[in-house]
């Protein structure tokens, strides 16, 4: 959605009108913000680091979710599966092969793309609520396939030790190094991203979820649109899932679960379905609700020592469920579009219409 | 546009490359400034003369599990135990006077936020010396950070692959890792199989190993149980998963282990997940076609409230690595039960957690006791205390409710008794006393 502009400012060349970002200071803004947060370990804690690398590498398995979900209608339950499978594969790759982790990275991804299509492959001939079903059945076969098929390679329900990225004669064995890794594949999935919603393909994309008659009758062929989306969300899971399998240097068949599916999903909504921003916005208000809840736990029973232990339980979820809720009754389009009508407001001052 | 992106994408790389290279080491790697006293072998200089006096000083111990995921069953009288525990300890003056304390962190039993509180706690103190953690997957996914950063992890999480992995070495067991207690159950059954087995089960046993698809409900079966139980001449007939879930339904899994002629059943879960088995088996009307066994966990209180019917507890055997409440004859089980007194614990909590933990943090004061002994307390990290749990060995945790020996390259106990239920809850009764385990630990 273009953010209206105060009248009298026009767009005077092509490339202005392409521009994604329009003014110098934006830009510079832009480019403080990544290098604040490139220097994280230089200033901030390990625990800030380590939560800032955990919400790169979540806002990454959003993303492509959000190119399925939030530009091509297409609700998935399966991204943690999907990233279950690129975590296999690097670790894998890396483990067994001896892969190079930058070549395992694009492998991880690249095989977890074409799992997702075989998953897409419903897409042809059910929608809504089906095709949910239909994604949730990944959710349950690659966890069983890891645990079950090549016992010897895969270790079954006990999983596998993932080593850590070594490249270039630095060991990314901590968050404060990792981070780097995490911000990089960050950075380019947005800009791969943000240029897949503005091209021929993203428009096609929310065409299908405006109306995918519509679409058709249009000449697209819906099937081809509906698996390539499905291919980049699991190409994006599949990234996200190897780096986090590195990160966290195990991994088995519960290391992501549906739960993670639900909760990514529910990030989206809470970000902004549809909207590039809305990945960012969502991952960094559970991951910090989360955050609250385990700082808040330990404080609540020191409140509520007889009955603490029931009640902290249900912290996480509750406030993840009570979020969720209120952005469905209150902001259904998510923190995005609320952020959208803030910068209208702003550059429509003192009128606001 | 692709030129620039290229160009933006070898910047990038560049520069996170020149960062990744100057970023700071995270301080948790850092050793302590070196010392004389440290660079000499602990052993040859001992602390001058007298005990030190840390009055004022602060020892905290970090413990993190879950408690909002699938065990939450049996961590929270952890926790309490845990606190409890350390209460009794400063009201006793501490260690030489430093005042112990203990942190926790819920990490809902997934292994990412198991990491997550890892960095927290690691962030907050440079020089960690001690963290107790209870799944085995968090064991295993933290077992090599431990290594590198030098923190002694005692865990109840006893998968081998956290103790024996590559990269690991200060993750200690606060029983036997579960391949150990396969071995050492089946065996003492090989022994006494004609007093315990089925009225129809024949002469060799065939066992079933139904469990939770997870790192600790498949942490019995390695390549040295397999093998070990080969050697017994017992036969793994079915091999089969159930949901971790207080409502599993286990009937086709039983069904399964029956048609393979399956007369011993092993199970690797805790509360719920014997629970489910022993009420789909009286369910069936086939309880006295099986032996019932499973590990240590299985055999607590928690089960029972799980179990349709008290009575269908009744016959379930298990290793067994500590004493038990109703030892009373014990003083460390008698210091735990004023503990529980004291502190005014529901009945609900009387269970092996409360009871573990409280043995735990003895275990743990007894380590850093020994390493500010040994190396002084300028000079205590997480080395020393390994040092210290190993150079201890053998030696009994809360006078006896464990056995500990960390010597020869172990990290995991080896001695157990065998246990069965032979009555209403708590009716935990011995079978075999305290004798050694098969060392079912996997090459290194």
């Amino acid at each position: 959605m273009g953010v209206p502009r105060p009248a009298g400012e026009f767009d005077t060349t092509y490339a202005y009108d392409m521009a994604t970002i329009r003014r110098n200071w934006q830009w510079w803004l832009l480019i403080a913000f990544i290098v604040s947060l490139y220097a994280l370990p230089f200033y901030a804690s390990q625990s800030i680091v380590s939560l800032v690398n955990r919400i790169a590498i979540t806002v990454i398995a959003i993303q492509g979710l959000n190119l399925l979900t939030g530009y091509t209608g297409q609700i998935s339950l399966g991204q943690a599966a999907f990233m279950t499978t690129g975590g296999y594969i690097s670790a894998l790759l890396v483990n067994l092969a001896g892969w190079h982790f930058l070549a395992a990275l694009p492998a991880a991804a690249l095989g977890a793309g074409i799992v997702g299509l075989l998953f897409g492959l419903p897409s042809l001939r059910v929608k809504g609520f089906y095709l949910t079903m239909s994604t949730l059945a990944a959710q349950f076969i690659i966890p069983w396939f890891t645990r079950n098929i090549f016992p010897d390679i895969l270790n079954g329900a006990q999983g596998v030790n993932v080593r850590v990225p070594f490249m270039f004669g630095i060991e990314f064995n901590s968050p404060q190094k990792y981070i780097y890794l995490s911000l990089t594949a960050l950075v380019l999935t947005t800009i791969a991203a943000h240029n897949i919603s503005r091209s021929r393909l993203g428009r096609a994309f929310i065409a299908i979820r405006d109306h995918d008659l519509a679409a058709e009758l249009l000449g697209m062929n819906l099937f081809k649109y509906k698996l390539q989306a499905f291919f980049l969300a699991a190409v994006y899971a599949g990234i996200a899932g190897a780096l986090a399998a590195h990160n966290i240097r195990h991994l088995n068949s519960e290391t992501f679960n549906l739960n993670n599916s639900v909760m990514y999903l529910g990030m989206l909504v809470i970000g902004g379905l549809g909207s590039n921003l809305g990945p960012f916005f969502g991952a960094f208000v559970v991951e910090m609700l989360i955050e609250f809840a385990t700082l808040f736990g330990p404080f609540f029973i020191t409140l509520f020592p007889a009955t603490a232990a029931g009640a902290v339980q249900a912290l996480k979820p509750l406030f993840f469920g009570v979020t969720l809720m209120l952005f469905l009754i209150f902001e259904p389009r998510g923190l995005a579009h609320r952020w959208q009508l803030l910068k209208t407001a702003w550059r429509l001052r003192p009128f606001s219409h | 546009m692709r030129k620039s992106l290229f160009t933006l994408m070898a910047a990038l790389l560049a520069v996170a490359l020149v960062l990744s290279a100057c970023a700071p080491q995270p301080t948790p790697t850092e050793p302590p400034p070196p010392t004389a006293a440290a660079t000499e072998a602990p052993t040859e200089e001992p602390t001058p003369s007298g005990p030190p006096d840390l009055t004022g000083e602060t020892i905290t111990i970090y413990h993190f599990g879950d408690l909002s995921g699938p065990l939450a069953a049996i961590t929270t009288p952890l926790i309490h135990g845990a606190e409890d525990a350390v209460k009794a300890i400063n009201e006793s003056g501490g260690i030489y006077g430093a005042t112990l304390e203990v942190k926790f962190a819920d990490t809902g039993g997934k292994a990412e936020e198991a990491v997550a509180a890892y960095d927290r706690f690691t962030s907050e103190d440079p020089n960690a010396l001690v963290m107790i953690t209870y799944g085995s997957g968090e064991a295993e996914a933290l077992a090599q950070r431990f290594a590198e950063d030098k923190i002694v992890n005692i865990t109840a999480g006893l998968s081998s692959k956290a103790f024996y992995g590559a990269g690991s070495g200060y993750t200690f067991g606060l029983g036997p890792i579960y391949p150990d207690q396969m071995g050492a159950t089946m065996k003492f059954l090989s022994e006494n199989w004609d007093t315990y087995k089925p009225s129809d089960a024949g002469d060799e046993i065939k066992l079933a190993y139904l469990s939770w698809p997870t790192a600790f409900g498949q942490g019995g079966l390695t390549a040295e149980s397999r093998a070990y139980l080969a050697d017994l001449g017992i036969e793994i007939v079915a091999e089969e998963t159930y949901d971790v879930s207080p409502t599993a339904d286990t009937t086709t899994a039983i069904l399964t282990a029956q048609a393979a002629g399956a007369n011993v059943i092993w199970t690797n879960t805790l509360a719920f997940g014997p629970a489910a088995i022993l009420n789909d088996l009286n369910s069936l009307g086939l309880r006295d076609q099986f032996v019932v066994a499973g590990d240590n966990w299985s055999m607590d209180l928690a089960t029972y409230a799980f179990l349709a019917e008290p009575a269908y507890g009744v016959g379930l055997i298990a290793p067994f690595p500590y004493l038990w409440w109703t030892d009373t004859g014990n003083t460390g089980v008698q210091y735990a039960q004023t503990l529980f007194t004291a502190n005014e614990r529901p009945a609900s909590e009387h269970n092996v957690g409360y009871l573990l933990l409280v043995a735990g943090v003895d275990m743990t004061v007894k380590a850093l006791t020994h390493a500010i002994d040994t190396v002084g307390y300028e000079n205590l990290n997480g080395e020393a205390v390994h040092d210290a749990l190993v150079e201890m060995s053998p030696f009994d945790v809360l006078d006896g409710v464990l056995r500990m020996d960390f010597s020869g390259g172990s990290r995991s106990p080896h001695m157990s008794q065998i246990r069965m239920i032979q009555g209403g809850p708590d009716a935990f009764n011995v079978l075999q006393d305290w004798a050694e385990t098969p060392d079912l630990r996997p090459q290194e």
